[in-house]
């Protein structure tokens, strides 16, 4: 019994090992999709289903492109910039993990400056839609979603 | 007769005791029907033995065997009560499962079980008033529209360009 039970333990343990890890280092694993919404043309990527259903009553957009898809892990108050497109970037900060819900501070940023300003809490599958920047014939829309 | 009686005498004293065989038993009986000298033998080692029970029987029955009890209670008392270390030790030591310490690891892998259980156990509801999740929304350069949907679990923040002679807030 003995080296086969030490060998399912030490398994056991080096699959949970990044699980244990992340929570000790209080890392929160977030979702990021950079996505443009137009009327021109109507295609909706398959991976915006959700993002569609969530917009089509408040918006008329009938084409959603995936720009990226991004997966973050964020560390407590340590400011995370991503350049978004053309311009407009992103400033994410987690400011707050308690139990099952994640605070996060995010700026949005145009050429530099700060164009919004805004703190949300997040609990894993809840999403946050943030858009209106212009992009072309369309807007950009950032959809930050926490991980479950 | 008197030879009769003679060898009849030693089989009449285990007649009494009923200690006799069957044959012995009828042989003796059949005697007994004939002879008056054994029937009053046995009549007398009937009365000696009535006499010798009687006392005894009484004695018997007035005693109540307190004293027996009061020391076995005595006993009980004077022996040490194991701690509950040594109960534990004990009952681990007998148990079978336990004297080849297979607790070891099914202690561990209870405890691993619990550990990732538990979360899935005491996961939190999200209250009424914790379904908001905007807390604050600030922007010097365009309007702002928030909408948060309790259904979807969503919230949309829309920033429009501010028209010409809209001042800012």
């Amino acid at each position: 019994m003995g080296k086969r039970f030490h060998f399912v333990i030490v398994v056991f343990v080096l699959l949970l090992a990044p699980l244990f890890v992340s929570t000790a280092l209080g890392q929160v694993q977030t979702r990021l999709r950079i996505i443009e919404a137009s009327n021109v043309g109507s295609s909706i990527d398959p991976a915006l289903r959700d993002v569609h259903d969530q917009l089509g009553s408040l918006f008329n957009f009938t084409s959603y492109r995936l720009l990226r898809d991004e997966s973050l892990s964020l560390t407590p108050n340590r400011p995370s910039e991503i350049n978004a497109h053309q311009g407009v970037s992103l400033e994410i900060t987690l400011t707050k993990q308690q139990k099952n819900k994640a605070e996060y501070q995010i700026r949005i940023l145009r050429q530099g400056s700060e164009i919004l300003n805004t703190k949300v809490r997040l609990s894993p599958g809840r999403t946050v839609l943030i858009g209106g920047p212009k992009h072309g014939q369309g807007s950009i829309i950032l959809a930050i979603s926490a991980r479950s | 007769m008197k030879d009769s009686c003679s060898s009849i005498s030693k089989l009449l004293e285990k007649y009494f005791d009923r200690e006799t065989t069957a044959d012995e038993g009828i042989l003796v009986q059949d005697h007994l029907q004939q002879c008056a000298a054994c029937q009053a033998q046995l009549k007398s080692m009937e009365e000696l033995r009535a006499t010798l029970r009687a006392p005894v029987d009484e004695a018997v029955q007035k005693e109540t065997f307190a004293w027996v009890w009061q020391k076995i209670e005595r006993e009980i008392q004077t022996r040490e009560k194991p701690s509950w270390r040594e109960s534990v030790r004990a009952w681990f030591g007998l148990s079978f499962p336990f004297r080849r310490r297979v607790w070891i690891p099914a202690v561990a892998a209870a405890l691993l079980i619990i550990a990732i259980g538990s979360p899935l156990l005491f996961k939190e509801t999200p209250s009424k008033t914790e379904l908001s999740i905007v807390e604050y929304v600030q922007s010097d350069t365009n309007n702002v529209m928030l909408f948060e949907s309790e259904r979807e679990d969503v919230a949309i923040i829309w920033l429009f360009e501010r028209t010409e002679g809209e001042s800012s807030t």
